[in-house]
Order: C-alpha cells, then structure tokens, then sequence
C-alpha cells in the first residue's frame, strides 16, 4: 500500500512524460523532446539560461492554457484524500514533496517566462539580421516583409518632436514635413546628427540610427 | 580591463543618443579601422546663449580609465584654451571632476558637459589654473571679455 503510495506521488513529479501532452505545443514537432529537458534543468536548480530558446514557442494564448494546466498538473485532491484515509497519519515526506513539486512548477514557470522573453528579443534580432540597428520596429507583427520604420526625435532649441519614418527613407522627405511642421523654410534649416550634418540623401539606416536618436536642428544664420 | 568601465559607458552612449541638450556632441572616438573606443569621447560644448562664450562651439575630449565610474574621467580642452580654470595642458579644473572633492560615480556624461559650458562663463576665481586667464579676470575685465569673445570666433560651429 505504501508503495503504490509513493509511486503515485513520485510519478508527476518526474515522470515527465504524463504530464507533457498538456503543455500543448501544437505546432512544435521538436517540442516532445525539450520541456521535458527544461523541466530538468530547472529540477537541478539551474538558471537554463544555456537553453535554446528559439524551440519553444509560447505565445500568450499558450502561456494562458499553460497556467489554466498547471492545476491539473497535481493530482486531483479527493483522489489522494481516498489514498490518505486509508492510510491516517499522512506520511511528512509527501507533503514536503508535494510543496518541493509546487516549488518546481513556479520555478519552471518562471523559466518558461524568461525563455519566452529571450525568445522574443531572439526573434527580433533574427528576423531582422542585416538590420541589427533597429529594434522597436521589429515588434511589429511581420517586420520581414515590411519596410522598417523607425523613431526619430529631431530637436530644436525648445525641445525634441518625434517622427516616425521608414528606415530605408530618404531625410529629405522627414526634412521637408519637419518645416512644414515648425513652418519654417527648409533653405535655413541644418540638420545634425552626432555633430555631423545630415545629408538630405541619406537614409536613418545609412547612418546608423536607432530608435528615438536625435537629429538636431539649427538655424543657418549662425 | 573592467567591464565596468566598458558597460557604464555603452548605457552612457545610450541614454546620450536618445537624450542630450541641444548643440552638445558626444560620441566616443572612432578608430581608422571602423571600430570604437568607448574609452575616448569627443565632445562639443556650445558656448552658453547671452554670454560671451555664445557662438562658440569648444571641442573637449573626455579619457575615461578603466576605474571609471569610480574615478572622473580626464576632460581637455585644446591646449593653451583661455580660461581660469582651464591648466595650460587644456585639462578642465572643476570639483565635480575631482576624485577627492566633488566627483560621485552617478555623474552622467551629460552632467559633466552641462557643469563645463557653466563653469565657461562662470569661472572659479578660487581655483585658478592658468596664470593668463586668471589675472586678466582678476585685474581686467575688459580685457578679459575681449579674449573670450575671440576665442568663440576661433571655434566656429563646424555645420
């Protein structure tokens, strides 16, 4: 009795495979295979940080069935009250099992949500690999196949205004809608970016840019 | 090599591209090669407006070591610059820069470039650098304003 006791206890807790039907990673082939490599690490008490993030994919919606899950991740209560009664002192070891298993979960949770969140910026960089200097835009939903835009402050001597352009557009264009903007003719405006002056022909991806740089603007009769 | 001093300055860099007062440069040297060296910045400070520096645009260098941010890092301006605080070798004179008086490891590179164009017009006759722009400030006034608006003429804005 006390054996099948325990088994019933320990088989959740490492037999991993029962449970991993439920982590539903339907459009994974590989994913048989690696949460139950995650569970382990994170059952070693390590960070997992040597994982390969871009093998699972968690998207809310799963994340969401995920936590939904967990609970029945357990063993349901009033089975386990059957096994307990008929055996009245519970044995203490369980319980601190039960609580370690709890413990896991969480931790493996927590694991899931950092892999997922190095995924993500893993994901951007790759989608965007010859483009390493934008980042915001690539949140966008399909950044491949889009053109990249980027936000760019251009400021004055009261402060910055923000335009969002594409990364791969001419300055003139971004030029040309600042004067109308601030109404000022385009002839007495110099535009500079790290000290240098900005051709009207380059592009923010020509020079560099990230998100939210600054072009400065000054007046030509200085 | 300390990472520290590597990593303070790339968030340093950062936060410069995404904020910094309008007419400041701040961007570490760049090598013939392409590649950057965190530990030099060249800088640009605009001469402040209403004052006798307006106009000018004052190239300073900034040495980071590698025990920044716990120590200052060394801010230059050209040799033989006219002013109080500023030693002959164009080294800056100012106790937010001094290890042992006003410098604190929180000191953004943008603070030591706005506490330098205010020491510009605001020079400290209590600590003097430079025997020239210091008696000319203390004995003639006059004098002294005149050779600093002509230094700003000799740093033109570059754009």
């Amino acid at each position: 009795m006390a054996d099948e006791l325990v088994e019933e206890e320990f088989e959740p807790l490492f037999d991993y495979r029962r449970v991993q039907p439920k982590f539903v990673y339907v459009d994974d082939d590989d994913s048989d295979e690696e949460p139950i490599i995650i569970s382990k690490r994170q059952k070693d008490g390590k960070g997992g940080n040597d994982g390969i993030p871009q093998v699972i994919i968690c998207d809310d919606k799963k994340e969401g069935k995920e936590e939904e899950e967990e609970d029945d991740w357990l063993p349901p209560p009033p089975k386990f009250d059957a096994n307990a009664g008929s055996k009245p002192p519970e044995d203490p070891a369980l319980k601190e099992l039960r609580l370690l298993k709890q413990e896991l979960q969480t931790c493996a949770q927590s694991a899931r949500d950092w892999l997922q969140s190095v995924e993500d910026s893993a994901q951007r960089k790759v989608s965007s690999p010859s483009q390493s200097l934008k980042d915001a835009p690539a949140e966008l939903p399909k950044p491949q196949y889009e053109r990249a835009k980027i936000v760019i402050s251009i400021q004055d001597k009261d402060g910055p205004k923000q335009f969002r352009v594409f990364l791969d557009d001419r300055f003139e264009r971004l030029f040309k809608l600042y004067a109308d903007r601030v109404k000022l003719n385009l002839e007495n405006l110099v535009f500079t970016f790290d000290g240098d002056k900005v051709s009207p022909s380059a592009t923010p991806e020509s020079l560099g840019m990230e998100d939210e740089d600054i072009i400065e603007v000054h007046a030509k009769s200085r | 090599m300390s990472g520290i001093a590597r990593g303070r300055l790339t968030e340093e860099r950062k936060a410069w591209r995404k904020n910094h007062p309008h007419g400041f440069v701040a961007k570490p040297e760049t090598l013939p090669d392409g590649t950057v060296n965190l530990m030099i910045w060249h800088c640009i400070i605009p001469g402040k407006a209403g004052t006798d520096w307006e106009g000018g645009f004052y190239p300073l260098t900034l040495h980071f070591s590698e025990d920044y941010p716990s120590k200052p890092p060394k801010c230059k301006f050209p040799q033989g610059f006219f002013h109080p605080n500023v030693y002959p070798s164009g080294t800056v004179c100012l106790s937010i820069l001094n290890e042992d008086s006003g410098w604190r490891p929180a000191i953004t590179v943008k603070q030591i470039l706005v506490g330098i164009q205010d020491l510009l017009d605001q020079p400290n006759p209590a600590d003097p650098a430079q025997t020239e722009g210091y008696h000319l400030f203390i004995q003639d006034v006059t004098e002294y304003k005149k050779r600093v608006r002509m230094q700003a003429k000799q740093y033109p804005s570059l754009i």
